[in-house]
């Protein structure tokens, strides 16, 4: 939430994540709320929160 | 017998302190850097939902990164859950290991869990992604927090996992989400 509608929404921001369960590492790229690029590109982006 | 047992336990309590005291003393003082780290890390923890890491706050702070100084930080965080409720929610290993480590542990807890032999050293590296010198560091460091035991006949890079960490899903232990703004803030999430 803080990636498309709190203090980040306006800005460029990358992620680094682990994969859920193995050794894989994914990189997503937002710039103002919206997804620009991911890696590796089979990468599902849920958004929601809790 | 009512005596010997009130001894029994008298005894217990002092050796439980005495274990505690040596246990605290044996650990380096930190450095005016390192202390800096800690205090970055109690401000930030919690801010934004972070529960940002001991490398992302050295980077964030442009404090010179070495495994030793990073494990003086750590071993303090593990040390001192009393610093911040992110310690006490998330646990020390989520925020005192770097991805790369992460990685490496999920690799051995996985095969492990699976019951297949251990990774070597070079499949920990191309799992990972990383030089077989740095798996190397990162199973020193590893073992130095003791989530990994040396044992020459576990077969691979001759690791074995401590059992608590076997399962580690729940805990949440070996995940990183990792964020950072082209604004300059670099934090972690869970």
């Amino acid at each position: 939430m803080l990636l498309v509608s709190g203090k980040l929404a306006n800005e460029k921001v990358t992620v680094d994540d682990s994969s859920p369960e193995g050794t894989a590492r994914i990189h997503v790229v937002f710039d103002k709320g919206k997804l620009i690029s991911r890696e590796p590109a089979s990468t599902i982006f849920f958004l929601g929160g809790g | 017998m009512k005596s010997e047992r009130w001894s029994m336990l008298v005894l217990s309590v002092l050796f439980l302190c005495l274990s505690s005291t040596i246990a605290v003393s044996n650990q380096a003082p930190l450095r005016a850097q390192e202390q800096k780290v800690i205090d970055y890390l109690v401000k930030d923890w919690g801010e934004d939902y972070s529960v940002t890491s001991v490398d992302i706050a050295m980077k964030a702070l442009k404090v010179d990164q070495s495994d030793e100084s990073r494990f003086r930080i750590g071993s303090y965080i593990k040390s001192h859950p009393e610093l911040h409720e992110v310690i006490r929610r998330w646990g020390w290993v989520t925020l005192v290991l770097t991805p790369d480590e992460k990685l490496i542990a999920r690799a051995l807890v996985n095969a492990e869990r699976d019951g297949k032999s251990p990774p070597s050293l070079s499949e920990l590296a191309r799992a990972v992604a990383i030089t077989e010198p740095d798996v190397k560091r990162g199973l020193a460091m590893l073992e130095r927090y003791e989530i990994l035991t040396k044992d020459g006949k576990a077969g691979g890079a001759g690791y074995r996992v401590i059992p608590r960490y076997i399962k580690w899903e729940p805990r949440l232990d070996f995940v990183f989400h990792n964020v950072s703004s082209d604004g300059g803030r670099q934090f972690s999430v869970n």
